[in-house]
């Protein structure tokens, strides 16, 4: 197989044999793939700053399988400049991409949610409100979409209503269930807009889309998750990284 | 010639070479060569203060006590300290990670062991923290976290600055460090 530049951006890059890189790329029309980009690791290299994440490409690539050979790539455009917490909620992105998104699954509809996460990133959106958004497409694209119109006997969600979300059902009225998620009817409402204005809803989203996230992630843990936890607490004396897993190594 | 393999870069054609240049030409050479190479896999070791590459519990650079321990460099790797002793007049210390964070790799804050970084800030004297990590996505990261673990101690750190390379020519310079360079841009 042949691809010739093919929108996509790197998820994530790692040292290959001497002058080498592995590559996880989430491309448009070719979902994830798995290439090997031989020789960029060079002192004079001006490719490798371009392999970097974050950064929009078009990358064309021989062979396919598990792992494709990277023939050419350029910019598509500016490399998004995220820097601390903004970064590492773009590497929390890649992680989920990375976790939960099959390889060479197409999913164009992602990879534009994708971009306008990164671009919501750099141009300054709240972090919060650009990852729910994303996380909420995420599980769309999956296949896993949350009804944030409707309840679920199919009457319109009322904003002051309490209501319990029951994955693959929807919303309950609060009263009727003891399972589910309990979340109000307005912030169900403001997460399907996408406007998570208010830190009551910020903190039901979240509770609701880490519940699904989670059903999906069946027990594997996000690194990224766990490296934004410590930061929060003040990474002293926070477990959230003490326990090692099989295959963590230094490098 | 198979042991020279394991050095970077060096193929079986360049191996077979430096093979027959030692045993034919400078056997003297050789020996020396075999001396030193036996003495460093024995006893380098990591320092015990910054982790830097030491034959020393103590490498040369803690050990000398002019210089300033106020400042403190952190650095990935033993090479990068090689490259900033070489090229700038640093004289404070150093603290080498052995890595970068990299969660997507399963390195995080223990697995480089940066509570001993952070005993180290607990000590006192450091008064600026310099993050020479590299300007990677995981070197960002690494510094953005270690700038946390300065400003909780009320610690000032500071980022190397990344641009246009000496003698670099703008139009040949990828676009990312090209915007890097330009946002960094300072009053003259
Ligand atoms: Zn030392």
């Amino acid at each position: 197989m042949r691809v010739e530049l093919e929108a996509a951006y790197v998820l994530h890059a790692r040292a290959y044999r001497e002058t080498s890189l592995l590559l996880e790329a989430f491309s448009l029309q070719h979902g994830r793939v798995g290439l090997v980009a031989r020789g960029v690791r060079g002192a004079r290299s001006r490719t490798r700053a371009l392999l970097q994440p974050f950064q929009p490409v078009l990358l064309s690539w021989r062979g396919g399988g598990e792992l494709a050979t990277l023939s050419g790539v350029e910019a598509a455009g500016p490399a998004l400049a995220l820097q601390g917490e903004r970064l590492l909620g773009g590497l929390y992105a890649n992680e989920l991409l990375l976790t939960l998104v099959a390889r060479d699954d197409a999913q164009p509809a992602l990879f534009a949610h994708y971009q306008a996460l990164c671009a919501a990133l750099a141009a300054g959106t709240p972090i919060e409100v650009a990852l729910r958004v994303f996380e909420r497409d995420l599980l769309d694209a999956l296949g896993y979409r949350l009804l944030l119109a409707q309840a679920a006997d199919g009457s319109p969600l009322q904003a002051a209503l309490r209501y319990r979300y029951v994955a693959d059902e929807g919303a309950h009225p609060a009263s009727g269930v003891d399972d589910g998620v309990p979340v109000a009817g307005a912030s169900l409402l403001a997460l399907g807009r996408g406007e998570l204005a208010d830190a009551a809803a910020r903190a039901d989203a979240k509770r609701l889309l880490r519940a699904q996230l989670e059903r999906l992630l069946n027990g594997r843990r996000l690194r990224t998750r766990e490296l934004a936890r410590a930061l929060l607490g003040g990474a002293r004396g926070e477990p959230a990284t003490s326990s090692i897993p099989e295959g963590a190594h230094r490098r | 010639m198979e042991a020279l393999r394991c050095l970077p870069g060096v193929g079986p054609k360049s191996a077979s070479r430096m093979a027959f240049h030692l045993v034919e030409r400078d056997r003297v050479g050789a020996e020396r060569l075999a001396h030193a190479l036996l003495a460093a896999a024995e006893g380098v070791r990591h320092c015990r203060r910054c982790r830097n590459l030491s034959e020393a519990e103590l490498c040369s650079v803690c050990a000398d006590p002019a210089r300033d321990a106020s400042l403190l460099c952190v650095v990935e790797t033993p090479a990068d300290v090689l490259a900033i002793e070489q090229a700038t007049g640093f004289r404070g210390q150093y603290f080498v990670l052995m890595g970068r964070l990299s969660p997507l790799d399963g390195i995080g804050p223990s697995e480089l062991g940066l509570d001993r970084l952070e005993a180290r800030l607990d000590e006192g004297q450091v008064r600026e923290l310099i993050l020479a990590t590299n300007p990677t996505v995981e070197g960002e990261a690494t510094a953005h976290y270690l700038a946390m673990l300065a400003r909780e101690r009320g610690i000032r750190s500071t980022r190397i600055a990344h641009g246009v390379p000496m003698g670099g020519e703008l139009e040949y310079i990828d676009g990312g460090t090209l915007a890097h360079a330009f946002s960094g841009r300072r009053e003259v």
